[in-house]
């Protein structure tokens, strides 16, 4: 019977080979595509704008390091939106009318919350020890405290915030 | 080289499989369903990647699949359509199988795990659909579960352990969740695996007997293979020419709609409207007639006999069955196709879809849950406190309206110029009791010019950009020579005998006067009929409300529709 054919039966093989690798990849690509889309954008939106940390009359000239919590008016994650996200802290020093200096309270050592001693600053996670303006003192961590842009705007504290890589010496945006 | 390797390590049967009766178009039907079986698995398992099993995130997610993530309306449409094409295909076997004869002894088993399997992805699809936790699934779920919960002593038990207690909700859809992608996926992949097994065990029916047997590859699976490209084809027509699967509005359990059953089982939803009052009873006898028939069909149909027309009697019955089947949900349909209020019901829902997943697209889905997507669009909260608070004194159309007419326009130019002619008249101050007064203000008579340069003047204290500044100062000279006896316009002064003109109708002059209308800067509290608002609401819902009367300036009546319904 021709269906014996060993010729036949070769384009028939290659046949039902490429008719069904053609009908695979149809339904791969959209899948692969789906898959690799959240890669493609940001899906977590931070604050495009410096945030407002009221009135710098709340901080006094000398006082010691004060804690803010920074909070985002508002935040897109995937497909819902949150108001007044709190992305996390910093502390504050006024250290003459016209200077504030703000460092982020992420450990950079690996991310813990830094808490002020009285006269210096604490990761109490790895016991990493920081001066009052941020230089590393001891401890683990590579680098000193992260500062983190401030100006004055009509009487307001504005805030940039920025997250660094933990855990290396140098400061890399993520 | 590699071919050799693997050979001798996956020793395969190098034979093959060989097929009894010859190969044929008749035996790819069983390939084309583990073909959209895994479509199936392959699309589900990208949409897991994406969506959210909780009753706040659940339509969110499915929206944004739907509407953001790319070709995700493709994947999505595929593994709604695809599950359509399995029940349909595993349809099409089953009678296929049953015209055959090829349920006789000894493949009963084979038959039966068939009708289990038919079940089985019947339920699968219908879990699948809740799991969008729009509109349509949600209530179509109200309907199924209401179906289930009415099997009498035991129905209160499914109902609570589908829903996961007393009310749909979270737990509704984890479950759902978890039967929808662990424990049915599972147990249809285990017993259509038994199925082949014992299928490929017993061999296909020979259709006719004087055939040699034939190796399935590769001349059966040509055939199959070219099937599964008929069959990805219709099924990626349908999906582009639909747009993929719809989406309704999110899930809202206190507005009504008109809940309908997945396609699989809406015969039983037609039969219930047909039953009546015995609609229970006929719901719970139904699927066990059906199924309880199909079970004993082998049993029935005994002794070696497969010619067709040999076997009226059984055929008869499973065609009658499977056409009363059809000619309810036809029926169905056909009710709501000629139902022109049910259309009109529809093309509301249908408003409400697009702007729930524009607003979504553009906002996103506040984590409050899915219905507050609405409260994103713009200016709904100055608008829903104006319909309940302000409303009814300032409306054209409100019956008991005691203020002046709030509407698009008001405070441009030609309100000013309009209210500074007739400040008494009916959409001004006409229903206040004040306008009866003696300190009421009365028309100001200028000259044509005079009055312009007077509205360009006052239209100036909004702080609008597009002024003609001669104008303005003609009119500022005016102000001071004509209208100064009772107005002031310095900041924070009152005038002598009626309210400050300063920033009217600017965002901080609306606060101003909503918070407090009474105060002495505005009308003074003999004067005004407004109560103040600074004690009811939040200074950010009143500054909402200034910002609303601010855009209304610039608004038109199209503007003000644009925004949508509330
Ligand atoms: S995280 Fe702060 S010291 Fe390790």
């Amino acid at each position: 019977m021709a269906d014996n054919d060993p010729d036949r039966r070769k384009f028939l093989k290659a046949a039902t080979c490429a008719v069904g690798t053609g009908v695979g990849l149809m339904v791969a690509v959209p899948v692969i595509r789906l898959v690799v889309d959240p890669a493609t954008r940001t899906t977590v939106t931070g604050p495009t704008e410096p945030l407002d940390l009221g009135n710098v009359d709340r901080f006094r000239v000398g006082a010691p390091p004060r804690r803010v919590e920074v909070i985002a008016p508002m935040v897109k994650d995937g497909w819902t939106s949150a108001r007044d996200v709190v992305l996390g802290a910093a502390w504050i020093r006024r250290t003459e009318p016209t200077k504030i200096e703000a460092l982020s309270a992420v450990c950079p050592h690996l991310g813990c919350a830094i808490g002020w001693e009285g006269k210096d600053f604490l990761c109490p996670c790895h016991d990493s020890r920081f001066s009052v303006t941020g230089e590393k003192q001891s401890g683990p961590s590579e680098r000193g405290l992260d500062p983190l842009p401030v100006e004055v705007r009509n009487g307001r504290l504005q805030l940039t915030w920025v997250r660094y890589k933990p855990g290396s010496a140098t400061r890399e945006q993520v | 080289m590699i071919r050799a390797f693997l050979r001798d390590r996956i020793p395969l049967d190098r034979n093959g499989a060989m097929m009894a009766g010859g190969v044929s178009f008749a035996h790819v039907f069983g390939t084309v369903l583990v073909f959209l079986l895994g479509i199936q698995v392959v699309t589900g398992i990208a949409l897991a990647a994406f969506y959210s099993p909780s009753a706040t995130d659940a339509w969110a997610s499915v929206a944004y699949i739907q509407d953001q993530a790319s070709l995700g309306w493709l994947v999505r449409g595929l593994h709604y359509h695809g599950g359509s094409a399995l029940v349909i295909v595993a349809g099409i076997h089953l009678l296929q199988t049953a015209i055959a004869g090829a349920y006789k002894q000894p493949r009963e088993i084979v038959w039966w795990l068939g009708v289990v399997l038919l079940v089985l992805l019947i339920a699968w699809s219908i879990t699948g659909y809740w799991l969008r936790w729009d509109q349509a699934g949600y209530w179509a779920s109200q309907v199924e579960i209401g179906i289930a919960a009415g099997t009498p002593v035991v129905g209160g038990a499914i109902r609570a352990v589908a829903i996961g207690g007393n009310e749909p909700g979270n737990l509704t859809l984890t479950r759902a969740y978890a039967m929808h992608v662990v424990a049915l996926p599972v147990l249809v992949t285990l017993l259509t695996v038994f199925h082949i097994w014992l299928a490929r065990r017993h061999g296909t029916t020979p259709m006719r007997v004087a055939r040699n047997a034939v190796p399935r590859w590769p001349q059966q699976t040509l055939r199959d293979v070219i099937a599964m490209a008929i069959v990805f084809a219709v099924l990626l027509a349908v999906v582009i020419v639909t747009g993929g699967a719809d989406l309704a509005a999110p899930a809202d359990p206190t507005q009504a709609y008109d809940a309908r059953p997945l396609w699989p089982v809406r015969w039983l939803f037609e039969l219930r409207v047909l039953a009546g009052s015995a609609e229970q009873l006929v719901a719970m006898a139904a699927p066990a007639v059906v199924g309880g028939f199909l079970v004993a069909l082998p049993l029935l149909d005994h002794g070696m006999e497969r010619r067709p027309r040999k076997r009226k009697l059984w055929l008869g019955a499973l065609a009658g069955l499977f056409a009363m089947i059809g000619a309810l949900t036809v029926a169905s349909f056909t009710r709501d196709a000629n139902d022109p209020e049910l259309a009109k019901r529809q093309a509301t829902s249908e408003v409400l879809a697009t702007r729930a997943r524009k607003l979504a697209v553009e906002n996103g889905v506040p984590v409050t849950g899915a219905l507050d997507v609405f409260k994103t669009a713009r200016f709904w909260t100055a608008r829903t406190l104006f319909a309940s608070r302000c409303a009814n004194c300032h409306d054209a159309d409100s019956k008991e309206r005691k203020g002046p007419v709030i509407a698009p326009g008001h405070g441009d130019r030609a309100w000013l110029l309009a209210f500074l002619k007739a400040p008494s008249a009916d959409q001004f101050w006409g229903r206040t009791k004040f306008a009866k007064a003696e300190a009421a203000m009365k028309p100001v008579e200028l000259s044509a010019t005079d009055l312009a340069d007077l509205v360009e003047m006052l239209y100036a204290e909004s702080g609008a950009e597009d002024l003609d500044i001669k104008k303005r100062d003609r009119g500022l000279n005016l102000f001071e020579s004509a209208c100064t006896d009772c107005h002031a316009r310095d900041e924070g002064s009152p005038g002598a005998a009626g309210p400050s003109l300063a920033g009217l109708g600017s965002r901080s002059y609306y606060l101003s006067v909503i918070s407090n209308p009474k105060s002495a800067l505005h009308m003074g509290p003999a004067n005004s009929e407004m109560p103040r608002f600074d004690r009811e609401l939040t200074v950010v819902e009143r500054d909402a409300l200034a910002e609303y009367l601010v855009w209304l300036r610039t608004a038109s009546t199209q503007d003000l529709i644009g925004l949508g319904p509330l």
